[in-house]
């Protein structure tokens, strides 16, 4: 009730107003549950918090500056004692059967019926931006692949301890993308939050036991910085290390976990550069109401960059000052920001861009006017180093190639957003661009049924959807990983710098000396000496017969060109139909069976296995062959459901050119089985050779040269496969490297292809002992497998009434 | 418009503006046929503004995103409303906008007086009064009628000494299904009794056809015939078939010269829905920004309850700005409408939900 004295209408001018900001409701739920935990949260390990080790802890502000509460930091003593937990914890977790995994899952879906507000509360608190309705959707999603797990992804097996690392601008929607698809399929998880995410996970890993998760199945560590989540990586327990976050915490993961021995996928989702394509088909007045509220959100994940068609550019500005005139100023992270972006500005005005901006600029605090900068250039310093705050670059493009251009012309390939009504400019603009999502006439959408895979600098995993699901899982067939290893200290600068052993003249026995003889290697379609000019020495099986043959001394230049040639073709050949691609293999595999006896021949001499066993041996390459010319049509995505309404397109494409580095074990079959894999789903390919044994896969040389595919799609280079290995991880054409080779070499790679990051696929040979590939082995899961690290995903949005 | 805290001055200034309360009229735009001006020239970013020269082959160019449109339309609903006072304020301020209607077959001049009598006293007086808002002119925007009942209107709120403005639909409302002629004189006559406000409807054919030259020339002709009294131009849009054709619509009934254009006849089988009210809002800034011109927007049929005119008001006020929140360029045309809102802000003041029969019928 009110009287004439509080009564205060504020109309006035035509300035309707909302009143003041309505007090804020006392978020009771998220304090109760705060204030339970003495607003001290501790580590969450084998089912219940635990108090750290020493004891540390470090406290967490909000976006007002006021303590919330303080999280533990974990020290050694509680990593492992984590670590144990989680070992018991797959088991116990692990051998439920699907519909009990399913059903612990639906369960908390229940449980965050009843504890939803705490959950969302807290989440708001902590600004870990995931909706309770965000939460339900993946839990659900979820719920269903884990009951169906053993029915429709048959000969997989769980991994064991996946830890989910996540740098503290991780949203808590990412990290749980991770966290649930590893428990679906049967992992147990040691999550290492950000930590502002950390309170809202720690109540989820509490509500997961309450629905009747095994202890020790979710553990969460916290801490203050990534430091925590390298130590946890470093853990002999853990199975698979799965980073979303920032790129530099990303990086130095990577680099720190080199030698290890645990594969490491990374997702930096923050910070890349993503364009907003707008053609001059495009609902101009949406297009402009969906990139303000894209840029100019308070929490942005991504860079936008404003690219829109030169004949509508007047347009689109005139749009964006009007509706742009009465934002609010977005409040910053901190006053260092308000410095960079001042700069940035500045600068910015300098090159001659013009400003659009909402509203004066205050002169102080944390806060800054939304900004459109017009006029900017893929080389502005803006665009090239965005700095974070409410900037939008704004570039111009003239037909819809260079859109496709301007797009991809970055080292990101996270998403794109894309704005017309032109159905097939949509889907030929959505194909060109390398970037793992599209969304076409919108922005931002995410479902957990479709892929999130970020292309070049955005990712080496996949996310979401079935794609992502097999990150979590390993082939039944396989042998169990082997236990980690230590790295060793090595000097990178240093590796595969030895110079091969020089050639000299030799004086064996000149009765039966017959000149070995001198093989080529095939670089660009032709066969072809190294540029150096330089051979090595094949030696002759059991060390003792000396040398049985000379092969070319490949090196950085050899594969340079190589991946000039093979970037030349791959385009082409990845837009080739299905069926074309299938027709090549074939014709290669019957190239194969018209050579069988002059390769048979050279896998008898170099290996010095017998005539009957080199030609089983060919026999099952050319059936390999023919397999995977039968998977060529096989390998494709599908049309999935959109949240709400419209389609959405799941599209595998070929990761581009690939470098493989070969096992010594079964020469030819093995070189016949990757080259299958990686060309069939429509990759160009760089092979080494093994060291030991190049003559098969030079013998092969033959079957290539007088196949149809195009000159420089498969090249094969020999010589010192450390020297090779450099020069492939030195080349940022080359998106993927499958190495077969020393612990040496593995650290290497690993350590080395982080900038710009590599897919890496690694295998130390380790002579005698199990843990090799068994090449002849022909499960599907063992060449599922192996085309899914061929593919990256791409997935296309297409929102519709 | 100053409601509250307006001087007494300010307040006479008002009553005496009510009868010319429309902003400036929009001249309209001829049409040319330059291949220069196929994009929109954008007037305001020069402060140039001068009667644009448009296309009409931009027009069929355009091209609306329907789940776009809806998902705005969603993000509006879901805007925060205001609470309390403040809620009571913009209720108020949706009176004001109110266009009280009745176009039904059996009206005659009784229902009539009392539609206009409760235009002039929209809110209990004594409601007012505990507010404080009874002597700030607090009337709807104007009555609206079909031609017939002009007279009617027009004899009793001279006699209740208002100068409130009397709507009239024409031309063969609402299907617009008559001869040109007759549709007309229809508004000719309209005016001649006395209405200051005509509600025109489209000839769909027209739209649906893609005939908007035709279109453009016809209402040309009844912006002719309206001489001095304002024009709205009815787009009946549920009858339009696409989002895009209410954008081609809504821009060549603005570029012929409406003062307002509205969203149907109430007589449709889908009436007022906020996507459709987004893609006429975005026509009309489209319209200003090339032009300088502000065309009025009134939303009609189906608005029942107070809490979708506040939903309304959102629209407005995100998609065109405060500027358009006054009776000059927004309206909302509703009949049942205002006893709802009457009811809300008897709970406001009273703390107590009142009955239908505690508060005058119309």
């Amino acid at each position: 009730v009110f009287t004439k004295s509080n009564y205060c209408v504020p109309i006035c001018q035509n300035e309707m107003h909302f009143g003041a900001d309505p007090s804020p409701v006392p978020f009771l739920l998220h304090q109760a549950w705060l204030e339970h935990h003495s607003r001290s949260l501790g580590l969450f390990i084998d089912g219940k918090f635990v108090c750290p080790a020493d004891g540390r802890s470090c406290s967490l502000a909000d976006s007002k500056g006021s303590i919330v509460c303080s999280t533990a930091c974990a020290e050694e003593a509680d990593i492992s004692q984590c670590a144990s937990s989680a070992v018991n914890g797959f088991k116990s977790w692990s051998s439920l059967s699907c519909n009990q995994r399913a059903k612990v899952l639906l369960r908390l879906v229940s449980v965050l019926g009843q504890h939803g507000q705490c959950f969302s509360e807290l989440c708001e608190l902590c600004e870990a931006s995931c909706s309770t309705a965000a939460l339900v959707r993946l839990l659900q999603f979820y719920s269903s692949w884990a009951q169906l797990r053993d029915t429709l992804l048959t000969d997989w097996t769980p991994l064991g301890v996946v830890a989910v690392v996540t740098s503290k601008d991780c949203s808590l929607y990412s990290l749980l993308l991770k966290v649930l698809p590893a428990l679906a399929m049967g992992n147990s998880v040691v999550v290492v939050p950000g930590q502002s995410t950390a309170p809202p996970v720690l109540l989820l890993a509490q509500l997961f036991t309450g629905a009747g998760l095994p202890a020790g199945a979710l553990n969460v560590l916290t801490g203050s910085d990534i430091t925590l989540g390298v130590k946890v990586s470093q853990n002999h327990s853990i199975s698979y290390v799965n980073y979303s976050g920032n790129k530099e915490d990303g990086v130095m993961l990577c680099k720190a976990t080199a030698g290890m021995g645990v594969p490491v996928s990374v997702s930096p989702c923050i910070g890349a550069i993503c364009p907003f394509i707008i053609f001059e088909s495009a609902d101009i007045n949406s297009a402009v109401d969906e990139v303000m509220e894209a840029a100019f959100r308070k929490k942005k994940e991504v860079f936008w960059v404003l690219c829109v068609q030169e004949s509508v550019v007047d347009s689109v500005v005139a749009h964006l000052r009007l509706r742009m005139a009465k934002m609010k100023c977005v409040t910053l992270h901190s006053e260092a920001d308000r410095e960079r972006l001042d700069a940035a500005v500045q600068e910015a005005q300098q090159l001659g861009a013009t400003l659009v901006q909402s509203c004066a600029d205050p002169t102080s605090g944390a806060q800054y006017p939304s900004t459109v900068l017009c006029g900017v250039a893929p080389s502005s310093p803006c665009v090239v180093n965005p700095c974070p705050g409410p900037l939008l670059p704004l570039m111009t493009f003239r037909s819809n190639t260079e859109a496709v251009t301007l797009g991809n012309h970055s080292p990101h390939g996270q998403a794109a957003s894309i704005w017309t009504e032109d159905l097939t400019l949509a889907l030929e603009t959505a194909r060109s661009l390398s970037v793992g999502s599209v969304w076409v006439n919108s922005h931002s959408i995410s479902d957990p049924c479709l892929p999130v895979c970020g292309h070049k600098d955005s990712g080496t995993c996949t996310d979401g959807g079935q794609e992502g699901l097999y990150q979590f899982l390993r082939p039944s067939s396989s042998s169990p990983p082997l236990p980690r290893s230590s790295p060793v200290s090595m000097d990178y600068t240093q590796f595969g710098t030895e110079a091969s052993p020089p050639i000299i003249p030799d004086e064996s026995d000149p009765a039966r000396y017959v000149s070995p003889q001198s093989h080529l290697q095939f670089v660009a379609g032709k066969a072809c000496k190294s540029v150096s000019g330089c051979s090595v020495a094949v030696q002759s099986p059991g060390g003792g017969g000396g040398v049985l043959a000379y092969c070319p001394d490949g090196g950085r230049k050899d594969v340079r060109n190589a991946v000039e040639a093979a970037i030349k073709v791959q385009p082409g050949w990845m837009k080739k139909s299905p069926s074309a691609r299938a027709q090549s293999l074939y014709s290669l595999a019957k190239g194969l069976e018209s050579k069988r006896r002059d390769i048979a021949a050279a896998i008898n001499t170099q290996t010095g296995l017998s005539m009957d066993e080199a030609e089983k041996e060919v026999e099952l390459s050319i059936t390999r062959l023919s397999v995977w010319a039968a998977y060529c049509d096989k390998v494709q995505g599908g049309s999935l459901p959109m949240p709400n309404s419209g389609s959405a397109l799941s599209i595998p494409e070929a990761l581009g050119v690939m470098g493989v580095v070969l096992p010594d074990k079964n020469p030819l079959l093995s070189m016949v089985t990757v080259l299958g894999a990686t060309i069939a789903t429509g990759n160009a390919v760089i092979m080494v050779p093994s060291q030991k044994y190049p003559l098969p896969a030079l013998a092969f040389i033959k079957v290539l040269q007088s196949s149809d595919l195009s000159a420089g799609l498969v090249n094969v280079i020999t010589g010192s496969r450390d020297q090779l290995t450099v020069a492939l991880a030195n080349h940022s054409v080359i998106k993927a490297i499958w190495y077969w080779g020393s612990a040496e070499g593995c650290q290497y790679l690993q350590y080395t292809c982080t900038s710009p990051l590599k897919t890496l696929r690694l295998c130390k040979d380790q002579e005698g002992k199990d843990g090799e590939l068994n090449w002849t082995q022909c499960h599907p899961s063992f060449l599922e497998e192996m085309w899914r690290s061929a593919v990256q995903w791409k997935s296309v949005w297409i929102p519709t009434a | 418009m100053r409601i509250l805290g307006a001087t007494d001055d300010e307040v006479d200034k008002r009553q005496r503006s009510l009868s010319l309360n429309m902003s400036p009229r929009n001249p309209g735009t001829t049409l040319g046929f330059h291949a220069e001006t196929l994009n929109v020239r954008c007037k305001v970013t020069t402060g140039e503004v001068s009667e644009a020269v448009r296309d009409l082959e931009w027009i069929s160019k355009v091209r609306v995103n329907t789940q776009a449109v809806l998902k705005r339309a969603q993000f509006i609903q879901r805007q925060k409303i205001p609470k309390k006072q403040w809620q009571a304020a913009w209720l108020l301020k949706a009176v004001t906008l109110i266009d009280l209607t009745t176009l039904a077959g059996d009206d005659t001049s009784s229902n009539v007086h009392r539609l206009c009598l409760k235009a002039v006293q929209p809110v209990r007086y004594d409601l007012l009064k505990k507010i404080d808002m009874h002597d700030k002119g607090v009337t709807t925007a104007a009555v609206c009628v079909y031609p017939s009942r002009v007279t009617d209107a027009v004899r009793s709120l001279k006699a209740a000494n208002s100068s409130l403005p009397v709507a009239s639909v024409a031309t063969g409302f609402p299907a617009g299904q008559t001869p040109l002629e007759t549709r007309l004189q229809e508004v000719r006559i309209a005016v001649s009794d006395g209405a200051t406000e005509i509600d025109i409807v489209i000839n769909r054919m027209l739209a649906i056809t893609g005939q908007w030259e035709a279109m453009y020339n016809e209402i040309r002709q009844f912006r002719e015939a309206c001489g001095p009294a304002h024009m709205k131009t009815i787009l009946a849009v549920g009858e339009l078939g696409s989002f895009t054709n209410v954008y081609r619509a809504s821009m060549v009934a603005m570029m012929a010269g409406s003062d307002f254009i509205k969203t149907s006849t109430g007589k449709e089988a889908v009436n007022a829905t906020y996507p459709v009210a987004i893609v006429m809002v975005r026509a009309i800034r489209d319209y200003f920004m090339s032009t300088g011109h502000k065309v009025g927007f009134k939303p009609a049929g189906g608005i029942r309850t107070a809490e979708e005119s506040l939903v309304w008001l959102t629209l407005i006020k995100e998609e065109l700005g405060d500027d358009w929140l006054c009776p000059g360029l927004f309206r909302l045309g509703a009949s049942s409408l205002l006893a709802d809102i009457e009811r809300q802000i008897y709970h406001q003041v009273t703390g107590q939900y009142a009955a239908y029969h505690d508060l005058p019928m119309a």
